[in-house]
C-alpha cells in the first residue's frame, strides 16, 4: 500500500492544489493522511512518518507540499519503479548533486520536473528544465543524486521506520536536505524518479531570508566533517568570510539592479501602451477594430515564450 | 573659498552632468578643478586634495564624481552649514550607518533628495538607493557615498585617500573611516544630486568581486571570530543569490505581459495603415 500525506496550514490551498494531485495518483487501498501542521515542518513529517511506519503493508509513503499538484495518475507505479532498488532510501522529482548548502539550487540540478505555476503580475508557468521528455537539456539525468527538494518526496518502508527529520534545524527550511543527508550516511540511496508536479508558489524564492540563513548556518556546522563537501569551501575562514561577503554584496546588486530595470521597463512600456491608445490614429480607427474582431474567429492560445536557458514563461490557463 | 573638483575618465559626462551642476553650485570666487584620472581613483583623489591644500582660502574641497550633477543653485550654503561643526570633518549628501563592507547600500541610508536618472529603457528617473533608505539629513554617518563628498580644510590637510585600494572600489568607506579614527565626525546634509547613471549598480561583477576582498583584507582586525563570519556570509550569500534569481523571474513575468500587449496593440491593420499619419505628428512636434 502507498501512503500519501500532506501538513496542513492552509486548508483552502490543500484542497485547491495537494488534493486534486493525490486524488488523481491514489490507488483504491492508499491511505491519505491530512495532518494539521505543527511547526516545525520537522515535527508534522515526523507525524506522519509515524502514521505510515504502522502499516506493515506499507510499500511507499509519498509527502506531498500542501502547495504541490501531482499531475500524472501512475505515480504509484513510479514510486515503487523508484523504490524497487532496496538501496534507495528516498525518492524526489527535483534533485542535484555537487551540493554544500541547503541551497541545493547552487549545486548542479540533474532532474527538475516540476512547474512554478505563480499568480503574482497576472499569473503564469515557470517549466524547469526537464518538465518535458522531449526537449531536455544534456545534463538530465533521473537517478542517484545527493539531495531533494522536499516539496514531493517518496519515502522507502526503511526511511519511514528508520530515519526521522531533525526538528532542531528550524520552521521551514534545510529538513530536506537534512534527511537526505541522513538517508546517505545511513548507506542507502537518495535518487530523483519522474514524480511530476505543479507547484502553486510565489515567485520569490526566498520570503523569509532570516530563517532561511539561520538554517544555512545550522545545517553547515551540523554536517560539516560528517558528509565530504557539505559545509565546506577553499580557503581559511578568514579568507572565505572575506570572498562570501564580496559575494553576497554582489548578488544583492544585482538584485537592486533588476529592481530598477523591472521599475523602468515597466514604465517605458506603460507609456508606449498609453501613448498608443490615447493616439488620434488609435481612436479614429476603433470602429475598424471593432468590425475586425467581430469577423474574427477565437486565436489559438499563444506559445510559451522563452526567456532564459532553463526557463519558460506563459499564461496560466 | 569653496572649491570644486573632479578628476574624470570621460570629459563628455563631465561637460554633460558635473558641469553643470558645478556651474548652478559655485560662487564668484570658487576655484574649479577639473583633472585627468590617474591610474586609480585613490591616487586622482589625492592629486585634488593636493591642489586644494595650496589653496589658501579654503573653506571646502566638494569632490564631485562626474556623472553627479548638484541640483540646488543654494548647495555653498549648504556646504557651510554642515561644516560649521568644526569637528565635521566630512559632509555629503548620501551616507549610511551600520556599514562593514563597500556596499554601504545595503546597511542604513541617510540620504538628501538624489535622483538616479539612467537612459536606458528610454530613459527615466528613480530615487536612488530607494531599497534601504532610512532617513534624510542632517546625521551623523559613518560613511559617505563617494559621488559627492564635501572636505574640510582639516580633511584636505590632513587625511589622503588609500592608493593601496588598487582597485579603487570602498574609496570613501575607508576616508570616511580614517576621518572617524581621528575623532572627527562624518554626516549627511540636505545637498540635492541627480546621478546620471545605468541601472546596473555594479557592472564588473569579478573584479568588483575582488576589490571587495581587497578592501576587507584592509579594513579586517584580527580579533573577529573568523569561522562565525564565514558561516554567516556564505549563507546571506547563498540567500541574495536566489533572491536576486527570483528579482530576475520576476521582472519577466511583469515585462512579458506588458510586451505582449503592446505587439498586439502596434500588429493590428489599423495601427499599420496610421503609421503614416504617426510619423507625420512626430515630425510636426519635432519642430
Amino acid at each position: 500500500m502507498i501512503a500519501f500525506g500532506t501538513s496542513i496550514t492552509r486548508p483552502d490551498v490543500f484542497r485547491a492544489c495537494a488534493l486534486p494531485g493525490i486524488r488523481r495518483a491514489a490507488e483504491p487501498d492508499s491511505e491519505v493522511y491530512e495532518l494539521e501542521a505543527r511547526e516545525p515542518i520537522a515535527r508534522s513529517y515526523n507525524a506522519l512518518l509515524d502514521r505510515a511506519a504502522a502499516r506493515e503493508d506499507l510499500e511507499a509513503l509519498v509527502l506531498v507540499h500542501q502547495d504541490a499538484e501531482l499531475v500524472d495518475g501512475d505515480v504509484c507505479a513510479r514510486v515503487r519503479a523508484a523504490l524497487a532498488d532496496p538501496e534507495v532510501g528516498i525518492a524526489g522529482s527535483v534533485g542535484a548533486i555537487g551540493v554544500r548548502s541547503i541551497a541545493w539550487w547552487e549545486g548542479s540540478v540533474t532532474l527538475a520536473s516540476f512547474i512554478n505555476r505563480y499568480e503574482d503580475h497576472g499569473g503564469g508557468d515557470l517549466v524547469s528544465f526537464s518538465w518535458d521528455a522531449h526537449d531536455r537539456p544534456p545534463y538530465t539525468q533521473v537517478g542517484e543524486v545527493e539531495t531533494l527538494d522536499g516539496y514531493v518526496l517518496a519515502f522507502s518502508p526503511w526511511a519511514v521506520r528508520n530515519v526521522r527529520f531533525d526538528e532542531s534545524l528550524g520552521a521551514f527550511h534545510g529538513y530536506d536536505f537534512d534527511y537526505c543527508l541522513q538517508v546517505r550516511e545511513a548507506g542507502r540511496k537518495v535518487v530523483t524518479a519522474e514524480l511530476r508536479a505543479i507547484h502553486h508558489r510565489p515567485l520569490e524564492m526566498l520570503p523569509d531570508p532570516a530563517e532561511w540563513v539561520e538554517a544555512h548556518m545550522l545545517v553547515a556546522e551540523k554536517w560539516d566533517g560528517r558528509m565530504p563537501g557539505i559545509g565546506w569551501a577553499a580557503g581559511t575562514w578568514r579568507e572565505r568570510a572575506l570572498r562570501a561577503e564580496a559575494e553576497r554584496d554582489a548578488a544583492r546588486a544585482v538584485g537592486h539592479s533588476r529592481a530598477l530595470e523591472l521599475a523602468a521597463r515597466t514604465a517605458q512600456l506603460e507609456r508606449a501602451l498609453t501613448d498608443a491608445r490615447t493616439s488620434i490614429s488609435w481612436r479614429i480607427t476603433a470602429p475598424l477594430r471593432l468590425l475586425a474582431r467581430a469577423g474574427r474567429r477565437p486565436e489559438p492560445r499563444p506559445e510559451r515564450p522563452s526567456f532564459g536557458p532553463e526557463l519558460t514563461v506563459g499564461r496560466a490557463p | 573659498m569653496i572649491a570644486f573638483g573632479t578628476a574624470m575618465v570621460d570629459p563628455e559626462a563631465y561637460r554633460r552632468y558635473a558641469r553643470p551642476g558645478i556651474d548652478r553650485a559655485a560662487e564668484p570666487g570658487s576655484e574649479i578643478i577639473a583633472l585627468a584620472a590617474l591610474a586609480s581613483v585613490p591616487r586622482s583623489l589625492n592629486l585634488l586634495l593636493e591642489r586644494a591644500a595650496g589653496l589658501d582660502d579654503l573653506e571646502a574641497l566638494v569632490i564631485v564624481d562626474q556623472d553627479a550633477e548638484i541640483g540646488d543653485p543654494r548647495f555653498c550654503a549648504a556646504v557651510r552649514g554642515a561644516l560649521a561643526d568644526p569637528d565635521v570633518a566630512v559632509a555629503g549628501p548620501t551616507g549610511a550607518r551600520g556599514v562593514t563592507t563597500v556596499a554601504w547600500w545595503d546597511e542604513e541610508v541617510i540620504s538628501a533628495p538624489v535622483v538616479h536618472r539612467y537612459e536606458e529603457h528610454g530613459g527615466g528617473e528613480v530615487e536612488a538607493f530607494a531599497w534601504s533608505r532610512a532617513g534624510a539629513p542632517p546625521a551623523e554617518v559613518d560613511a559617505l557615498a563617494g559621488f559627492l563628498l564635501v572636505l574640510s580644510p582639516w580633511a584636505v590637510r590632513e587625511l589622503r585617500f588609500d592608493e593601496s585600494l588598487h582597485l579603487g572600489v570602498g574609496f570613501d568607506v575607508d576616508l570616511c573611516g580614517r576621518a572617524r579614527a581621528a575623532g572627527r565626525k562624518v554626516v549627511t546634509a540636505r545637498m540635492p544630486v541627480v546621478l546620471h547613471r545605468p541601472l546596473e549598480l555594479v557592472e564588473e561583477h569579478d573584479l568588483w568581486i575582488e576589490a571587495h576582498v581587497d578592501a576587507g583584507e584592509h579594513w579586517a582586525g584580527d580579533d573577529a571570530d573568523w569561522k562565525a563570519r564565514a558561516r554567516r556570509a556564505e549563507a546571506e550569500r547563498d540567500a541574495a543569490r536566489a533572491r536576486s534569481y527570483s528579482a530576475t523571474v520576476m521582472l519577466d513575468a511583469r515585462v512579458l505581459p506588458l510586451e505582449r500587449e503592446l505587439d498586439a496593440l502596434t500588429s493590428t491593420l489599423s495601427w499599420r495603415l496610421t503609421a503614416p499619419l504617426r510619423k507625420l505628428n512626430a515630425r510636426r512636434r519635432g519642430g
